[in-house]
Protein backbone atom coordinates (compact mmCIF):
# COMPACT_ATOMS: atom_id res chain seq x y z
CA UNK A 1 0.00 0.00 0.00
CA UNK A 2 2.65 2.22 0.98
CA UNK A 3 4.46 1.61 -2.12
CA UNK A 4 1.81 2.26 -4.47
CA UNK A 5 0.70 5.45 -2.72
CA UNK A 6 3.76 7.75 -3.04
CA UNK A 7 4.10 7.54 -7.16
CA UNK A 8 0.28 7.94 -7.11
CA UNK A 9 0.90 11.83 -5.21
CA UNK A 10 3.76 12.38 -6.96
CA UNK A 11 1.62 11.99 -10.19
CA UNK A 12 -0.93 14.05 -8.65
CA UNK A 13 1.33 16.54 -7.63
CA UNK A 14 3.14 17.10 -11.16
CA UNK A 15 -0.59 16.86 -12.55
CA UNK A 16 -1.46 19.70 -10.58
CA UNK A 17 2.11 21.85 -11.57
CA UNK A 18 0.98 20.74 -15.42
CA UNK A 19 -2.81 22.14 -14.92
CA UNK A 20 -1.80 25.03 -12.73
CA UNK A 21 0.81 26.30 -15.84
CA UNK A 22 -1.31 25.92 -18.24
CA UNK A 23 -4.08 27.74 -17.11
CA UNK A 24 -5.42 29.96 -19.77
CA UNK A 25 -3.86 33.20 -21.20
CA UNK A 26 -5.84 35.21 -19.55
CA UNK A 27 -5.70 34.44 -15.95
CA UNK A 28 -3.72 37.36 -14.84
CA UNK A 29 -6.05 39.63 -17.11
CA UNK A 30 -9.36 41.26 -15.39
CA UNK A 31 -12.68 40.72 -17.78
CA UNK A 32 -14.12 43.68 -19.12
CA UNK A 33 -16.85 44.90 -21.09
CA UNK A 34 -16.60 45.05 -24.70
CA UNK A 35 -15.73 48.66 -26.11
CA UNK A 36 -15.22 47.82 -29.42
CA UNK A 37 -16.03 45.13 -31.72
CA UNK A 38 -13.08 45.06 -34.23
CA UNK A 39 -9.37 46.44 -34.14
CA UNK A 40 -7.71 47.73 -37.00
CA UNK A 41 -3.80 47.09 -37.31
CA UNK A 42 -2.97 49.70 -39.93
CA UNK A 43 1.26 48.41 -39.87
CA UNK A 44 0.70 47.21 -43.77
CA UNK A 45 -2.58 48.43 -44.88
CA UNK A 46 -1.17 51.67 -47.07
CA UNK A 47 -1.50 50.18 -50.83
CA UNK A 48 1.00 52.72 -51.92
CA UNK A 49 4.05 52.18 -49.28
CA UNK A 50 6.74 49.39 -50.02
CA UNK A 51 7.35 48.28 -46.37
CA UNK A 52 11.41 47.80 -46.67
CA UNK A 53 12.84 46.19 -43.32
CA UNK A 54 16.44 44.33 -42.61
CA UNK A 55 15.89 41.42 -41.06
CA UNK A 56 17.58 39.12 -38.44
CA UNK A 57 16.14 35.44 -38.44
CA UNK A 58 17.22 33.46 -35.32
CA UNK A 59 15.94 29.80 -35.74
CA UNK A 60 17.30 26.58 -33.75
CA UNK A 61 20.33 28.99 -33.01
CA UNK A 62 20.92 29.40 -36.63
CA UNK A 63 21.37 33.37 -37.44
CA UNK A 64 20.30 34.37 -40.78
CA UNK A 65 19.44 37.81 -42.18
CA UNK A 66 18.18 39.69 -45.17
CA UNK A 67 15.76 42.33 -46.85
CA UNK A 68 11.50 41.66 -45.84
CA UNK A 69 9.80 43.44 -47.95
CA UNK A 70 5.60 43.64 -48.21
CA UNK A 71 3.14 45.02 -50.20
CA UNK A 72 -0.38 45.51 -50.79
CA UNK A 73 -1.08 44.30 -53.86
CA UNK A 74 -4.74 44.75 -53.81
CA UNK A 75 -8.04 44.92 -51.52
CA UNK A 76 -7.22 41.16 -49.64
CA UNK A 77 -3.44 40.76 -50.87
CA UNK A 78 -0.02 41.38 -49.82
CA UNK A 79 3.11 40.15 -51.82
CA UNK A 80 5.95 39.18 -49.43
CA UNK A 81 9.49 38.90 -50.34
CA UNK A 82 12.49 37.97 -48.59
CA UNK A 83 15.57 38.70 -50.03
CA UNK A 84 19.40 39.19 -49.25
CA UNK A 85 21.70 42.20 -48.55
CA UNK A 86 22.93 41.60 -52.39
CA UNK A 87 19.33 41.39 -53.73
CA UNK A 88 18.71 38.03 -54.67
CA UNK A 89 15.65 36.80 -53.65
CA UNK A 90 15.01 33.24 -51.00
CA UNK A 91 11.36 33.50 -51.40
CA UNK A 92 8.65 35.60 -52.73
CA UNK A 93 4.69 34.80 -51.61
CA UNK A 94 1.20 36.42 -52.04
CA UNK A 95 -0.51 36.29 -49.31
CA UNK A 96 -4.23 36.94 -48.11
CA UNK A 97 -6.50 35.36 -45.25
CA UNK A 98 -8.20 32.62 -47.23
CA UNK A 99 -5.09 32.61 -50.18
CA UNK A 100 -1.48 31.76 -50.31
CA UNK A 101 1.05 31.35 -53.21
CA UNK A 102 4.24 30.64 -53.79
CA UNK A 103 5.68 32.86 -56.40
CA UNK A 104 9.39 31.25 -56.02
CA UNK A 105 11.35 29.81 -52.84
CA UNK A 106 15.02 28.60 -53.13
CA UNK A 107 15.55 24.61 -52.54
CA UNK A 108 17.48 25.36 -49.26
CA UNK A 109 14.18 27.06 -47.61
CA UNK A 110 11.70 24.59 -50.00
CA UNK A 111 10.40 23.33 -46.55
CA UNK A 112 6.58 22.83 -45.94
CA UNK A 113 6.88 23.08 -42.15
CA UNK A 114 8.77 26.52 -42.44
CA UNK A 115 6.21 27.68 -45.18
CA UNK A 116 3.69 27.12 -43.17
CA UNK A 117 5.42 28.39 -39.78
CA UNK A 118 6.04 31.92 -42.45
CA UNK A 119 2.22 31.62 -43.96
CA UNK A 120 0.76 31.69 -40.13
CA UNK A 121 3.08 34.37 -39.02
CA UNK A 122 2.48 36.71 -42.02
CA UNK A 123 -1.22 36.29 -41.92
CA UNK A 124 -0.91 37.40 -38.39
CA UNK A 125 1.23 40.45 -39.52
CA UNK A 126 -0.74 41.62 -42.35
CA UNK A 127 -4.11 40.87 -41.03
CA UNK A 128 -5.93 44.52 -41.55
CA UNK A 129 -9.38 44.05 -39.32
CA UNK A 130 -9.24 41.46 -35.93
CA UNK A 131 -13.28 40.76 -34.93
CA UNK A 132 -13.31 40.92 -31.38
CA UNK A 133 -15.17 38.77 -28.81
CA UNK A 134 -14.26 39.36 -25.30
CA UNK A 135 -12.33 41.78 -23.74
CA UNK A 136 -9.96 41.88 -20.66
CA UNK A 137 -7.52 44.68 -19.40
CA UNK A 138 -4.25 44.89 -16.92
CA UNK A 139 -2.81 47.99 -15.76
CA UNK A 140 -1.64 49.36 -18.98
CA UNK A 141 -3.35 47.61 -21.83
CA UNK A 142 -7.15 46.85 -22.89
CA UNK A 143 -6.86 43.15 -24.20
CA UNK A 144 -9.12 42.29 -27.17
CA UNK A 145 -9.72 38.12 -27.74
CA UNK A 146 -9.71 37.30 -31.38
CA UNK A 147 -11.11 34.13 -32.20
CA UNK A 148 -9.37 32.20 -35.61
CA UNK A 149 -10.50 28.26 -35.69
CA UNK A 150 -8.66 26.16 -32.87
CA UNK A 151 -6.64 29.37 -31.67
CA UNK A 152 -7.25 32.83 -30.21
CA UNK A 153 -5.52 35.87 -30.92
CA UNK A 154 -5.05 38.45 -28.59
CA UNK A 155 -4.33 42.06 -29.42
CA UNK A 156 -2.66 44.32 -26.72
CA UNK A 157 -3.71 48.15 -26.90
CA UNK A 158 -1.96 50.39 -24.90
CA UNK A 159 -4.91 52.60 -22.31
CA UNK A 160 -1.94 55.51 -22.97
CA UNK A 161 -2.18 55.80 -26.57
CA UNK A 162 -4.70 53.35 -28.14
CA UNK A 163 -1.85 51.84 -29.86
CA UNK A 164 -1.81 47.82 -30.50
CA UNK A 165 1.75 47.35 -29.25
CA UNK A 166 1.53 43.76 -28.70
CA UNK A 167 -0.40 40.41 -30.65
CA UNK A 168 -0.09 37.02 -29.20
CA UNK A 169 -1.40 34.26 -30.72
CA UNK A 170 -2.36 31.62 -28.49
CA UNK A 171 -3.87 28.06 -28.60
CA UNK A 172 -6.69 27.44 -25.09
CA UNK A 173 -3.81 26.90 -22.67
CA UNK A 174 -0.01 28.14 -24.43
CA UNK A 175 1.02 30.90 -26.08
CA UNK A 176 2.37 29.90 -29.40
CA UNK A 177 3.36 33.60 -31.09
CA UNK A 178 3.98 36.72 -29.66
CA UNK A 179 4.36 39.83 -32.26
CA UNK A 180 5.56 43.00 -30.56
CA UNK A 181 5.32 46.37 -32.24
CA UNK A 182 7.88 49.64 -31.49
CA UNK A 183 5.98 52.44 -33.55
CA UNK A 184 7.41 55.44 -35.70
CA UNK A 185 3.74 56.82 -35.61
CA UNK A 186 0.34 56.13 -35.43
CA UNK A 187 0.54 53.81 -38.84
CA UNK A 188 3.81 52.71 -38.63
CA UNK A 189 6.25 50.28 -37.18
CA UNK A 190 9.86 51.12 -37.14
CA UNK A 191 10.22 47.47 -35.31
CA UNK A 192 8.75 43.85 -35.59
CA UNK A 193 9.60 41.10 -33.38
CA UNK A 194 7.85 38.24 -34.13
CA UNK A 195 8.37 35.26 -31.30
CA UNK A 196 7.90 31.55 -31.68
CA UNK A 197 7.07 30.49 -28.30
CA UNK A 198 6.63 26.72 -29.01
CA UNK A 199 9.97 26.47 -31.51
CA UNK A 200 12.86 28.48 -31.35
CA UNK A 201 12.25 30.80 -33.64
CA UNK A 202 12.84 35.01 -33.69
CA UNK A 203 12.33 37.37 -36.61
CA UNK A 204 13.52 40.58 -36.16
CA UNK A 205 12.48 42.99 -38.41
CA UNK A 206 13.94 46.74 -38.52
CA UNK A 207 12.50 49.91 -40.73
CA UNK A 208 14.97 51.24 -42.70
CA UNK A 209 14.87 54.52 -44.90
CA UNK A 210 15.72 53.97 -48.82
CA UNK A 211 18.37 56.54 -50.17
CA UNK B 1 -12.30 68.44 -76.13
CA UNK B 2 -12.32 64.35 -76.55
CA UNK B 3 -11.00 65.16 -80.00
CA UNK B 4 -7.81 66.82 -79.01
CA UNK B 5 -7.23 64.46 -75.95
CA UNK B 6 -7.10 61.74 -77.76
CA UNK B 7 -4.85 63.60 -80.41
CA UNK B 8 -2.60 63.99 -77.46
CA UNK B 9 -2.59 60.62 -76.58
CA UNK B 10 -1.79 59.57 -79.67
CA UNK B 11 1.35 62.05 -80.33
CA UNK B 12 2.27 60.80 -76.88
CA UNK B 13 2.18 57.42 -77.88
CA UNK B 14 4.35 58.29 -81.15
CA UNK B 15 6.93 60.00 -78.97
CA UNK B 16 7.31 57.11 -76.47
CA UNK B 17 6.89 54.90 -79.48
CA UNK B 18 10.03 56.97 -81.06
CA UNK B 19 12.24 57.45 -77.69
CA UNK B 20 11.95 53.64 -76.90
CA UNK B 21 12.59 52.95 -80.32
CA UNK B 22 15.82 55.14 -80.23
CA UNK B 23 16.99 53.64 -77.05
CA UNK B 24 16.58 49.85 -78.89
CA UNK B 25 18.57 51.37 -81.73
CA UNK B 26 21.31 52.41 -79.49
CA UNK B 27 22.27 48.79 -78.02
CA UNK B 28 24.24 47.42 -81.46
CA UNK B 29 25.35 43.74 -81.48
CA UNK B 30 29.34 43.91 -81.52
CA UNK B 31 30.85 42.62 -84.91
CA UNK B 32 33.43 39.54 -84.29
CA UNK B 33 36.04 42.09 -84.43
CA UNK B 34 35.20 44.30 -82.35
CA UNK B 35 34.67 41.59 -79.43
CA UNK B 36 37.53 40.31 -80.11
CA UNK B 37 39.50 43.70 -79.21
CA UNK B 38 37.13 44.27 -76.76
CA UNK B 39 37.87 41.01 -74.95
CA UNK B 40 41.60 42.12 -75.59
CA UNK B 41 41.38 45.12 -73.95
CA UNK B 42 39.17 43.81 -70.49
CA UNK B 43 41.79 41.11 -70.54
CA UNK B 44 44.68 43.49 -70.32
CA UNK B 45 43.03 45.89 -67.96
CA UNK B 46 41.83 43.56 -65.89
CA UNK B 47 45.28 41.47 -66.08
CA UNK B 48 46.88 45.06 -64.40
CA UNK B 49 44.67 45.13 -61.29
CA UNK B 50 46.03 43.67 -58.31
CA UNK B 51 43.87 45.91 -55.84
CA UNK B 52 40.81 47.53 -56.52
CA UNK B 53 38.26 49.78 -54.56
CA UNK B 54 35.33 51.64 -55.32
CA UNK B 55 32.26 53.17 -54.29
CA UNK B 56 28.98 51.49 -55.30
CA UNK B 57 25.34 52.24 -55.04
CA UNK B 58 22.85 49.11 -55.43
CA UNK B 59 19.32 49.34 -56.95
CA UNK B 60 17.13 46.68 -56.19
CA UNK B 61 13.86 46.80 -58.74
CA UNK B 62 11.02 44.96 -58.24
CA UNK B 63 7.62 45.63 -59.95
CA UNK B 64 5.88 45.83 -57.88
CA UNK B 65 7.17 47.90 -55.87
CA UNK B 66 7.40 51.71 -56.01
CA UNK B 67 10.33 52.03 -55.91
CA UNK B 68 13.80 50.86 -56.54
CA UNK B 69 15.32 49.85 -52.86
CA UNK B 70 18.94 51.84 -52.25
CA UNK B 71 22.12 50.62 -50.56
CA UNK B 72 25.37 51.89 -50.96
CA UNK B 73 28.89 51.33 -49.49
CA UNK B 74 32.05 50.15 -50.49
CA UNK B 75 33.81 47.36 -51.93
CA UNK B 76 37.73 46.46 -51.76
CA UNK B 77 39.25 43.61 -53.89
CA UNK B 78 43.22 42.12 -53.64
CA UNK B 79 44.24 39.77 -56.00
CA UNK B 80 44.22 36.72 -55.65
CA UNK B 81 40.51 36.48 -54.16
CA UNK B 82 40.87 38.75 -51.12
CA UNK B 83 37.25 40.75 -51.56
CA UNK B 84 35.45 42.83 -49.24
CA UNK B 85 31.94 43.84 -49.83
CA UNK B 86 30.49 46.63 -47.35
CA UNK B 87 26.81 48.07 -46.75
CA UNK B 88 27.27 51.85 -45.17
CA UNK B 89 23.76 52.73 -45.71
CA UNK B 90 21.11 52.92 -44.63
CA UNK B 91 22.60 50.13 -42.67
CA UNK B 92 26.08 48.73 -42.10
CA UNK B 93 26.32 44.91 -43.08
CA UNK B 94 29.55 43.68 -44.61
CA UNK B 95 30.79 40.65 -46.22
CA UNK B 96 34.57 39.11 -46.68
CA UNK B 97 35.02 36.32 -48.83
CA UNK B 98 38.73 35.06 -48.00
CA UNK B 99 40.68 31.58 -47.75
CA UNK B 100 37.72 29.86 -48.77
CA UNK B 101 35.35 31.55 -46.04
CA UNK B 102 32.80 33.86 -46.08
CA UNK B 103 33.08 36.13 -42.78
CA UNK B 104 30.10 38.40 -42.19
CA UNK B 105 29.81 41.53 -40.06
CA UNK B 106 25.77 42.24 -39.24
CA UNK B 107 25.78 45.65 -37.28
CA UNK B 108 28.17 44.20 -34.90
CA UNK B 109 26.82 40.63 -35.11
CA UNK B 110 29.80 38.63 -36.33
CA UNK B 111 29.65 35.17 -38.18
CA UNK B 112 31.34 33.06 -40.41
CA UNK B 113 30.44 30.37 -43.14
CA UNK B 114 32.90 27.65 -44.52
CA UNK B 115 32.25 27.56 -48.15
CA UNK B 116 35.54 25.50 -49.04
CA UNK B 117 33.48 22.89 -50.13
CA UNK B 118 30.24 24.61 -51.37
CA UNK B 119 30.18 24.58 -54.87
CA UNK B 120 27.54 27.22 -55.29
CA UNK B 121 29.20 29.59 -52.85
CA UNK B 122 32.47 29.20 -54.93
CA UNK B 123 31.11 29.94 -58.22
CA UNK B 124 29.12 33.03 -56.79
CA UNK B 125 32.83 34.39 -55.27
CA UNK B 126 34.25 33.91 -58.49
CA UNK B 127 31.16 35.43 -60.14
CA UNK B 128 31.09 38.65 -57.90
CA UNK B 129 35.51 38.95 -58.68
CA UNK B 130 35.01 38.63 -62.71
CA UNK B 131 31.99 40.75 -62.16
CA UNK B 132 33.98 43.65 -60.63
CA UNK B 133 37.70 42.81 -63.03
CA UNK B 134 35.03 42.47 -65.86
CA UNK B 135 37.10 39.09 -66.52
CA UNK B 136 34.72 36.71 -66.62
CA UNK B 137 34.28 35.78 -70.19
CA UNK B 138 34.54 32.11 -69.83
CA UNK B 139 32.54 30.12 -72.83
CA UNK B 140 31.80 27.29 -70.80
CA UNK B 141 30.11 28.82 -68.00
CA UNK B 142 28.03 30.88 -69.90
CA UNK B 143 26.79 31.80 -73.34
CA UNK B 144 27.78 35.40 -73.59
CA UNK B 145 26.88 38.05 -76.30
CA UNK B 146 28.60 41.73 -77.10
CA UNK B 147 26.92 45.07 -77.35
CA UNK B 148 27.99 48.64 -77.90
CA UNK B 149 25.66 51.55 -76.72
CA UNK B 150 26.07 55.20 -76.06
CA UNK B 151 29.96 55.03 -76.29
CA UNK B 152 29.80 51.76 -73.72
CA UNK B 153 30.83 48.79 -73.69
CA UNK B 154 27.94 45.71 -73.27
CA UNK B 155 28.70 41.79 -72.55
CA UNK B 156 25.31 40.21 -71.34
CA UNK B 157 26.24 36.44 -69.58
CA UNK B 158 23.87 33.42 -69.44
CA UNK B 159 24.59 30.88 -67.07
CA UNK B 160 24.80 27.62 -68.81
CA UNK B 161 25.07 25.73 -65.22
CA UNK B 162 21.29 24.54 -64.56
CA UNK B 163 21.54 25.30 -60.40
CA UNK B 164 22.93 29.10 -61.03
CA UNK B 165 20.61 29.83 -64.18
CA UNK B 166 17.54 29.11 -61.27
CA UNK B 167 19.04 32.41 -59.25
CA UNK B 168 20.16 34.34 -62.35
CA UNK B 169 18.95 34.70 -65.63
CA UNK B 170 21.19 36.97 -66.71
CA UNK B 171 24.51 38.91 -65.44
CA UNK B 172 25.18 42.20 -67.59
CA UNK B 173 28.27 43.96 -67.32
CA UNK B 174 28.63 47.62 -68.57
CA UNK B 175 32.13 48.41 -69.31
CA UNK B 176 33.61 52.36 -69.88
CA UNK B 177 36.28 53.61 -72.81
CA UNK B 178 39.04 51.92 -70.66
CA UNK B 179 37.68 48.67 -70.66
CA UNK B 180 36.47 48.69 -66.62
CA UNK B 181 33.40 47.54 -65.27
CA UNK B 182 30.90 50.67 -64.43
CA UNK B 183 27.61 48.77 -63.74
CA UNK B 184 26.65 45.00 -62.86
CA UNK B 185 23.11 43.98 -63.25
CA UNK B 186 21.90 40.69 -62.29
CA UNK B 187 18.38 39.77 -63.61
CA UNK B 188 16.21 36.60 -62.10
CA UNK B 189 14.01 34.45 -63.78
CA UNK B 190 11.25 36.74 -63.38
CA UNK B 191 11.52 40.68 -64.37
CA UNK B 192 13.19 41.70 -61.61
CA UNK B 193 17.01 42.47 -61.78
CA UNK B 194 19.64 43.97 -58.89
CA UNK B 195 21.31 47.10 -60.77
CA UNK B 196 24.87 47.77 -58.85
CA UNK B 197 26.69 50.83 -60.13
CA UNK B 198 30.57 51.91 -59.28
CA UNK B 199 32.06 55.26 -58.79
CA UNK B 200 35.16 56.47 -57.41
CA UNK B 201 36.80 53.85 -58.52
CA UNK B 202 40.94 53.63 -57.46
CA UNK B 203 43.07 50.74 -59.17
CA UNK B 204 46.04 49.42 -57.65
CA UNK B 205 46.31 51.60 -54.40
CA UNK B 206 47.99 49.93 -51.64
CA UNK B 207 45.64 47.48 -49.46
CA UNK B 208 46.87 45.82 -46.27
CA UNK B 209 46.07 42.28 -46.21
CA UNK B 210 43.99 43.39 -42.80
CA UNK B 211 41.87 45.16 -44.14
CA UNK B 212 39.75 41.81 -45.12
CA UNK B 213 38.74 41.52 -41.43
CA UNK B 214 35.21 41.88 -40.62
Amino acid sequence: MQKSTIPFLLINCFLAIVLVSCGSVTKNYTPKKLDKTAVEVPYFSEPKTDYVYKTNISVYGHEMSGIFIAKKINDTTHRVVFTTEFGNKLFDFEISETTFKVNSIVSELDKKILINTLKEDFRLLLKKEYLIQEQFENESDNIYKSADGNRDNYLFVSKKDQKLEKLVRSSKTKEKITITFTLENDIFAKKIVILHQNIKLKIELNYFKSE
Amino acid sequence: MAKILKNMKTKIALLILFISGNLFAQEQKMTDAEIAAFKQDVNVVSKKIKTLSTDFVQYKHMDFLSKDIETSGKMIFKEPNLLQWQYKKPYNYSIVFKNGKILINDEGKKSAVDIGNSKIFGRINKLIVGSVSGNMFDDKEFAISYFKSKGQNLAKFIPKDATLKKYIKQIELTFDKEATVVQVKLLESSDDYTRIVFKNKVINAKIDDSVFTN
